[in-house]
């Protein structure tokens, strides 16, 4: 394709090709700290093309395509470019990665263990991990936590955080502005903005660590705190991994073993602020 | 008079099991699932371990030997609905 760039973040690397110029100077500016090894041979490839000839000039609609597609996803405006190739990525890895165990759950890390926080959209785990990221804790992802299937491990994918709506703006007050991306505004999902990760996490993104404390979050609840079931625990993270069943025998193994030893609680709070206290008094307690 | 029916477990149906709490994950590689079961399934899926074929009612008197299981009548209803339950996910077979 006319523009492209390849891109490493954790473990996987990505082509991105795009019949415009826009989105992968968007991507190049805001990966500029990743590795950009163009001579790699990439696990996956992203396509942002027009819907049609025509739609490359008029009223620009992007399709995403790539190794994976999914057939019905729907055509996006070009001013939305930089989050059709982020979800371009997160469809390659969720449809196509089989090295690791792939959790739906964003993570963090302090003193060599790993806080691993899981929910569907809308929780507050994205927010959470970069709050806690620009408080003393390494950022480590977002959106996927990567469970090694041999050594139990968590390793990092900290691709640019996506945050949405009002998490955007607590976000952007902590980290300036030269960490944030454009405003996309008025996507499917809400107004879009994407964040920078801190230098440590993308300069050690290459390092995992065990994890120690597994937690359910849910933004916009009086504040409660609950102990989750081994069985119920289980379930929710089948539910939020996309390759469990693909994997086999060796996913239930890793799976079981993360439930047995690593200590869960759901925590329910008001504000981003509430939450930081808690889990930080949590892991004092259980971690 | 309709034959006895006989149950048994293929080799290739082992499972991999593993309690959480009160739940029994058993994941079955033939087929590449998962299930969660609860007590009285994982008992009677042990009473089939030697892969022998075994009736309703000699699953019954062997499980009788370690669980208190009460009228016989009620207990065999139960355990054959397990069984054909069983057999719909592929972890028994008619033998």
């Amino acid at each position: 394709m006319r523009h492209h760039l390849t891109l490493r973040i954790g473990p996987a690397t990505f082509r991105i090709g795009s019949a415009w110029p826009a989105p992968v100077a968007q991507l190049a500016s805001l990966y500029a700290a990743y590795p950009q090894p163009s001579d790699a041979v990439a696990d996956f490839t992203v396509r942002l093309q027009p819907t049609s000839l025509v739609r490359r000039f008029i009223r620009p609609s992007i399709f995403i395509t790539g190794d994976h597609g999914l057939a019905d996803a729907a055509p996006m405006s070009l001013s939305h470019g930089l989050l059709a190739a982020e979800m371009g990525m997160n469809l390659q890895m969720a449809l196509g990665w089989r090295r690791h165990l792939l959790l739906h759950a964003s993570s963090v890390e302090k003193d060599g263990r790993v806080l691993v926080m899981t929910g569907e959209s809308g929780s507050g785990k994205s927010t959470l991990a970069a709050l806690l990221g620009e408080r003393g804790w390494r950022f480590m992802g977002d959106e996927f936590a990567l469970l090694d299937l041999d050594s139990g491990a968590i390793l990092p994918f900290p691709r640019l955080v996506s945050l949405k709506n009002r998490a955007i703006d607590v976000v952007a007050g902590q980290v300036g502005e030269g960490r944030m991306g454009p405003l996309l505004a008025a996507t499917a999902k809400g107004d879009i903005r994407h964040m920078v990760p801190r230098h440590d996490a993308v300069a050690r993104m290459g390092q995992g660590a065990m994890p120690a404390l597994l937690l359910f979050p849910r933004f916009g609840h009086a504040a409660d705190m609950r102990a989750v079931g081994q069985a119920e625990i289980f379930m929710r993270l089948t539910q939020a991994s996309t390759n469990y069943v693909a994997l086999g025998e060796p996913a239930f193994t890793a799976l079981t073993r993360f439930v047995r030893d690593v200590p869960a609680r759901a925590i329910d709070f008001p504000t981003g602020e509430d939450a930081i206290a808690m889990v930080e008094r949590l892991w004092e307690e259980m971690a | 008079m309709t034959a006895t029916k006989l149950y048994r477990r293929d080799g290739a149906d082992a499972v991999t099991a593993c309690a959480l709490d009160d739940i029994v994950l058993l994941y079955h590689p033939r087929s590449g699932q998962t299930h969660m079961v609860i007590s009285p399934v994982p008992e009677i899926l042990d009473q089939l371990v030697d892969g022998g074929p075994a009736s309703v009612a000699q699953i019954h008197d062997r499980l009788a030997r370690s669980f208190d299981l009460g009228p016989a009548d009620e207990a065999m209803d139960e355990i054959a609905a397990h069984l054909d339950a069983l057999v719909a996910l592929g972890l028994v077979r008619p033998a």
